[in-house]
C-alpha cells in the first residue's frame, strides 16, 4: 500500500449497473483526503475475518496436503520424499484419463441441464402468491435430502428389470425397459439426470435471487415498445442475470469436476467403470494403496484443473465486461 | 488510531475465546501410563453395548481401566489421523483385513503367540488370520466366520428342488428360481443369485473368490517363502470365472442391478423376496431371522465345485498398537478377551453378538447357540474355508479383480481371456511392487 | 394504457388478473408436473420411514406397514442427540459465516484495491480443493492451533469456526453488493453518512435477496459436513446428524427403514430454513431509491 495508491482507493466503484442507470463517477472530493489513512486499511479489515479463517483452517491444511503429495505418506514410520512420482502414477493410469473425460462430459452435461431447467422453474414460478410459495419449496427439497440418501432413492427408482419403478412408468407411453446405471453404455447418462434433477431447484433459488432484482420499469418499457415475451427474456432478462450466470458457471465448474458422493453412491464408478469420475478414481486409489500420498496428488491434479478453469471464466468475464 | 486498538482488542477476544473454549493442546494419551487404556471397536450402537459390558467386567477383574471409543464412521480413516499425530489407541479390535495395512505402516506390534496366555488354546486356523507375510503374528484373533450360501427355503420346497451340493444343482436351482416364478405370484419377478457386484472395495472379488477357489484356481497362487505367482489368467481359474460369465450373460438368473450393489443395498433384495440364493456372511443371519423369518430360509455351505467346497472365512482380530507406554496391560486385555467366558458372552450378546465363532476351542458353539446352522457355520469353516492370500497388502489385488470381474461381467465379451491376460499383468506388477513376487 | 402493470411482476408475464384463466391453468399444470417431478421421489423418503421393513423395489406414497418402529430404532441409536448437536453447530456457524461474508463481500464489491481479482481468486481456489485431502492436516491444526497452542477437538467451536468463512457466500454476496448502483452510495456520503452507516443502512438492506440465498445454501452446507465433524468429534457423542446418519447407512444390521427416518429428520431444518427466507430473495430493490 504505498502513498500514490491512497487516491485510487478512495473511489469507491459499483459495476455497470444491469437494471439501473448509467454510472457515473464524482470528481474525488477534497474533503476524502482527511480519510485517506483510514480508508486504505479499510478493505482489508473487513477481509480480515474470512483471511484468518481461511488462513488457518484452509490455507494451512491446503499448503500440508499439497507437500503430502510428494510424499509416499506413512505417518508413523515416516514419509518418503517420491518427488513427483504419485502425479505420474495418476497421470500414467489409463483409468485416470477416461475418468477425466467421464468427469468433463458429466460435469458439462450437469451444468447445462440444471441451468436450463433452473431457469426454466425460475419463470415458471416468480411472484409472490401463497400457492407459488409452496410450489417453490416443494420443488426445492431435493436440494436440501442429503445427497447419498438421494442417490439411494434413484437407485430404486433404476431398478433395471419391467418391474422396476420406472420402467413401469415409461411403460405407459410404450418405452423401455431400460437399464440406466446397470448398463455401461446408459449408465454416465443416467448418473447426469440424477445430477441434473438435484441441482435444477439449486440453480433455480439463485436465478430467483437474480430475477428479483431486475428492474420492473425495464420490462414496462420493453411492452410500451412492443416487444414480445420471448424478446424481452431475451434482451432484458437474461443481460440482467448475466452476474447470476456467470456464479452458477463458476460453481458449477467447482462443484461439476469435484463430483462424488452421488456417483458413488449410484454406482461406485462402474459399471465396468462406465461411470468413473476423478475423485472416485482417487477414492478407489486411496483405499487400494491406503496411503494418503497418492490421493493428495490425484486431489491437487483435480483442483489446478478446476483453477485454471475458474480463472479463466473470470478473465473472460473481465473481458467481456470492459468492453 | 482508535482502528488500530479496536483491532488489538479484538484479538485479544478472539484468543481468550478460543483458549476458554478450547483446552491446551493435551499431550498425547497413548505415552501415559496412568491415563486408562484406550480401546477402539470398529462398532455400531447396538454392539458397542456388549463391548462395553466385556470391558467393565475386564476392569472389574484385572482393575486396569478402559477408555472404551466405538467407532463405526471410516474407521481407517480415523486411525490414519491418530497415527498422524503419533497419538494411536493402545488397542483396536476391528477386521482381520486391515492385518496388512496396519503391519505395513507400523502400527501394531509384534504379538509372541507363546507368550500369550491362553494362546495355545486359539485354533490354529484362527492363528491363521493373525498371520502377517512374513510368518510373524501381528494380531490376536478375536472372532472368526465363513461366507455361507443361504437359500430361499420355501421357494426350493415349491419348485421341489433338492438342496444343492453341487455346482451344477445349484445353477440349476437358480434358473428354476428365474423363470419358474417361486413365490407363484403369476410374475416374472423373480431372480436366482443375488451378488454384491459392485467395484466399490473390491465387493465382487470377495464374492467370487470363494467361486475361484471352489474351481482350482486362485487370484494369487503361493509358492512358499512369502513369495506368490499370478494365478488369475490359470485354466482352472479361467473356467470358474467363466461359469460366473454365462450365469451372468446367457442364463441371466443373477439379480439385475448386481454390478453396482453394495452388500448392504443387497441384504433389502434377499429379504423383500427377489433374489433366493445369496452366498455371504452369517451375521446376516440375526437380521433375516428378523426381516424374512427363519422358517423361510436355510443356511448351507456351499455347493461343491471340481476342486472342492472352499470358501472365504475372515473375522476380527485384536490389534496392540504401537507407541503404546502399557504394553502389560495390553497383553491383559488381549488374553482376557480370548477366554472362554468372554468368547461366549461376546457370541451371545444382546442385541447383537461381538463374536460370530469363537478362537477358543474350548467353547462348545452348539451349546452356546442352540441353533443347528451356526454348526453349519462352524463346520465350514474349520473345513472348508480359508484366508485371502497373506501378501504384505491383498487390497489392490482384490480392487482390480473386482473392476476386471465387472467389466467381464457386464460386458458380456465372447472370450474373456484378453481381459484376465491384461488383468495378470497388472496383478504381476502388483507383486512386484509389494517385493513378493516369486 | 391499460397495460396490467402486475404482470411485469414476471420476466415472462404472468397474467395477475382474475379471469386470466388460460394463463392460470397453464401455470398450475406446469406445477403440478415440477412438484411431482422433484418432490415425488422424495416422497419415497416419507413412505419408508413410517413402514416397517419396506421392499425397496415397491415404492408408493403410502407406506406398506405404517408403524414408528423405525423412529423408535433411530431413538436407541440417539438419533435426537445428534440432531441436537448439529442444530447447535449450525445455528452457530451460519451466523459467523453470514458476518464474515457480508463484511468480506464489501471489500471486494465496492472497494477498488490492488489485489482485488486475486483475493477473490484465492477465495474460489478455498473450494477447488477436495476434502479429503486437507483431512489429516485439518485435523492436525485443529488439534494444535498455531501461535496460540489451543486444541479444539471435542469442542463446538472446533466445528464452527472452520465453517466462519465459505467461499460460495462470499462470491455470491460480492456478485450481488457488485450490482448496487454507485450513486445510491455517492448520495449517501453526499449526506454525510461513515463507512459503516454506509455499509449497515445502505449498502445491507439491499442485499436481502443475497442473504436469504447464502443463508440458505450456507445452511445446508454446514448440515451436510462429514468430514469436519468427524475429524473434529472426540468422541462419538460429538458427531453430528449428519455423520450419524452415514454411519446407519454403512451398517449392514439396520434396514433401509431407519436411514430413511434419520433423512426425514435431517430433512426438516434445511426445509424449516428454507420455508423462512423464501420471501427474503424474492424481495426485488425499490425502483424508487435510484431516481433521483
Amino acid at each position: 500500500m504505498t502513498a500514490v495508491q491512497q487516491h485510487s482507493d478512495t473511489r469507491d466503484v459499483g459495476s455497470t449497473a444491469s437494471g439501473g442507470g448509467a454510472v457515473e463517477t464524482h470528481p474525488v472530493r477534497r474533503r476524502r483526503r482527511r480519510r485517506l489513512t483510514g480508508a486504505t486499511f479499510t478493505p482489508w479489515l473487513f477481509l480480515l475475518p474470512a483471511a484468518l479463517i481461511f488462513l488457518v483452517f484452509k490455507f494451512i491444511p491446503m499448503a500440508e496436503g499439497i507437500r503430502l503429495s510428494l510424499f509416499e505418506v506413512r505417518p508413523f514410520l515416516g514419509d518418503i520424499f517420491v518427488g513427483f512420482k504419485n502425479y505420474a502414477t495418476i497421470l500414467q493410469d489409463e483409468k485416470f484419463l477416461t475418468a477425466s473425460w467421464h468427469t468433463l462430459v458429466l460435469a458439462g452435461g450437469q451444468t447445462l441441464g440444471a441451468m436450463l431447467i433452473g431457469f426454466l422453474l425460475a419463470l415458471l414460478l416468480e411472484g409472490h402468491s401463497k400457492s407459488l410459495w409452496f410450489v417453490r419449496s416443494a420443488v426445492f427439497l431435493p436440494v436440501v435430502a442429503a445427497t447419498a440418501v438421494i442417490g439411494e432413492i434413484w437407485r430404486l427408482f433404476f431398478y433395471p428389470a419391467p418391474e422396476g419403478f420406472l420402467n413401469d412408468l415409461i411403460s405407459w407411453v410404450g418405452l423401455g425397459p431400460w437399464e440406466y446405471i446397470s448398463n455401461p453404455d446408459t449408465s454416465l447418462v443416467s448418473v447426469m439426470f440424477v445430477g441434473i434433477w438435484k441441482n435444477a431447484p439449486y440453480d433455480m433459488v439463485l436465478i430467483l435471487a437474480g430475477l428479483a432484482g431486475i428492474d420492473r420499469q425495464q420490462y414496462e418499457a420493453a411492452a410500451i415498445d412492443g416487444a414480445s415475451t420471448r424478446q424481452r427474456i431475451w434482451n432484458v432478462t437474461l443481460p440482467a442475470l448475466r452476474p447470476v450466470i456467470t456464479i452458477l458457471l463458476t460453481l458449477a465448474a467447482i462443484r461439476g469436476l469435484r463430483v462424488f458422493t452421488e456417483v458413488y453412491v449410484l454406482t461406485g464408478g462402474g459399471p465396468a467403470g462406465s461411470t468413473d469420475v476423478w475423485m472416485t478414481r482417487v477414492y478407489t486409489t486411496a483405499f487400494e494403496q491406503s496411503e494418503a500420498g497418492l490421493a493428495s496428488a490425484g486431489s491437487v491434479l483435480l483442483f489446478l484443473v478446476t483453477l485454471v478453469l475458474t480463472v479463466s471464466v473470470q478473465v473472460y468475464r473481465r473481458r467481456k465486461e470492459a468492453r | 488510531m482508535r482502528r488500530r486498538t479496536a483491532t488489538t482488542i479484538a484479538t485479544l477476544g478472539v484468543v481468550a475465546l478460543l483458549a476458554g473454549c478450547g483446552s491446551s493442546t493435551p499431550a498425547a494419551s497413548n505415552k501415559d501410563p496412568n491415563k486408562p487404556l484406550e480401546v477402539w471397536t470398529r462398532s455400531t450402537e447396538a454392539t458397542a453395548k456388549v463391548y462395553e459390558k466385556i470391558f467393565k467386567s475386564f476392569t472389574d477383574r484385572t482393575g486396569v481401566k478402559v477408555d472404551y471409543k466405538p467407532i463405526y464412521n471410516d474407521f481407517d480413516k480415523q486411525v490414519q489421523q491418530r497415527a498422524a499425530s503419533k497419538d494411536l489407541p493402545d488397542v483396536v479390535i476391528t477386521d482381520t483385513g486391515s492385518l496388512g495395512n496396519f503391519v505395513k505402516q507400523g502400527w501394531t506390534t509384534e504379538i509372541k503367540r507363546d507368550d500369550l496366555a491362553g494362546g495355545g488354546d486359539i485354533v490354529d486356523r484362527a492363528w491363521n488370520n493373525g498371520k502377517g507375510a512374513d510368518g510373524k503374528y501381528y494380531g490376536v484373533p478375536f472372532s472368526t466366520q465363513a461366507m455361507v450360501t443361504l437359500i430361499r427355503k420355501d421357494w426350493r420346497e415349491k419348485l421341489h428342488k433338492p438342496i444343492p451340493t453341487t455346482w451344477e444343482e445349484l445353477d440349476d436351482l437358480a434358473r428354476a428360481f428365474t423363470r419358474d416364478d417361486p413365490d407363484g405370484n403369476g410374475q416374472n419377478d423373480t431372480y436366482g443369485m443375488l451378488v454384491p457386484g459392485t467395484v466399490d472395495r473390491g465387493y465382487l472379488a470377495w464374492w467370487a473368490a470363494s467361486y475361484i477357489w471352489q474351481g482350482g484356481g486362485d487370484i494369487l497362487e503361493e509358492e512358499g517363502g512369502g513369495k506368490f505367482s499370478v494365478g488369475i489368467d490359470s485354466p482352472e481359474s479361467t473356467k470358474a470365472i467363466e461359469r460366473l460369465r454365462k450365469l451372468f450373460c446367457e442364463d441371466k438368473v443373477m439379480q439385475p442391478g448386481s454390478l453396482t450393489l453394495s452388500t448392504n443395498d443387497a441384504h433389502p433384495l434377499f429379504e423383500s423376496g427377489k433374489s433366493g440364493i445369496y452366498l455371504t456372511g452369517p451375521y446376516m443371519i440375526g437380521r433375516f431371522d428378523k426381516s424374512l423369518g427363519k422358517d423361510k430360509y436355510e443356511v448351507i455351505a456351499s455347493p461343491r465345485g471340481p476342486a472342492g467346497a472352499t470358501v472365504l472365512g475372515e473375522g476380527e482380530d485384536v490389534y496392540l498398537m504401537a507407541g503404546s507406554a502399557k504394553t502389560a496391560d495390553q497383553k491383559k486385555l488381549a488374553e482376557y478377551l480370548i477366554t472362554p467366558e468372554v468368547q461366549q458372552a461376546g457370541m451371545q450378546g444382546d442385541p447383537q453378538p461381538v463374536v460370530r465363532l469363537p478362537v477358543n476351542k474350548n467353547v462348545d458353539v452348539n451349546a452356546t447357540y442352540n441353533d443347528p446352522r451356526w454348526a453349519t457355520v462352524a463346520g465350514v469353516y474349520s473345513s472348508e474355508s480359508r484366508p485371502f492370500p497373506s501378501v504384505p497388502n491383498f487390497t489392490p489385488f482384490r480392487q482390480k479383480t473386482s473392476e476386471t470381474l465387472n467389466s467381464i461381467f457386464a460386458k458380456c465379451p465372447a472370450d474373456s481371456s484378453a481381459e484376465l491376460k491384461s488383468l495378470a499383468d497388472a496383478l504381476k506388477k502388483e507383486l512386484e511392487n509389494q517385493k513378493a513376487s516369486q | 394504457m391499460s397495460v396490467n402493470s402486475s404482470r411485469f411482476d414476471s420476466a415472462i408475464g404472468w397474467s395477475t388478473r382474475p379471469d386470466a384463466w388460460l394463463s392460470k391453468g397453464v401455470r398450475a399444470l406446469l406445477s403440478v408436473f415440477a412438484v411431482i417431478l422433484f418432490c415425488g421421489p422424495l416422497l419415497v423418503i416419507f413412505s419408508g420411514a413410517f413402514d416397517n421393513n419396506p421392499d425397496p423395489t415397491q415404492l408408493s406414497v403410502i407406506p406398506d406397514k405404517p408403524s414408528l418402529i423405525n423412529f423408535q430404532v433411530a431413538t436407541e441409536n440417539k438419533i435426537w442427540h445428534y440432531l441436537a448437536n448439529s442444530l447447535v453447530i449450525a445455528g452457530g456457524a451460519l451466523l459467523l459465516q453470514l458476518s464474515v461474508s457480508v463484511f468480506a463481500a464489501y471489500a471486494l464489491a465496492r472497494k477498488k484495491f490492488r489485489g482485488q481479482a486475486i483475493a477473490l481468486l484465492v477465495i474460489l481456489a478455498t473450494m477447488m480443493l477436495p476434502e479429503e485431502v486437507i483431512a489429516i492436516p485439518l485435523s492436525l491444526v485443529i488439534g494444535d492451533l498455531p501461535l496460540v497452542h489451543v486444541s479444539l477437538k471435542g469442542t463446538l467451536l472446533g466445528v464452527i469456526l472452520p465453517l466462519g468463512a465459505w467461499g460460495f457466500s462470499i462470491f455470491v454476496m460480492t456478485e450481488f453488493m457488485r450490482e448496487i448502483p454507485a450513486e445510491l452510495e455517492e448520495a449517501a456520503k453526499v449526506d454525510g453518512a461513515g463507512e459503516l452507516r454506509l455499509f449497515a443502512q445502505i449498502i445491507l438492506p439491499l442485499c436481502r435477496p443475497a442473504l436469504g440465498v447464502i443463508a440458505v445454501f450456507g445452511f445446508n452446507m454446514i448440515w451436510e459436513q462429514y468430514l469436519l465433524p468427524l475429524i473434529v468429534a472426540a468422541d462419538p457423542s460429538d458427531y453430528t446428524l449428519t455423520v450419524a446418519l452415514l454411519a446407519l447407512r454403512s451398517d449392514d444390521q439396520v434396514g433401509t427403514g431407519i436411514v430413511l427416518a434419520g433423512a426425514l429428520l435431517a430433512l426438516v431444518p434445511s426445509l424449516v430454513v428454507y420455508l423462512s427466507l423464501q420471501k427474503s430473495f424474492l424481495r426485488g430493490i425499490t425502483t424508487g431509491a435510484i431516481k433521483g
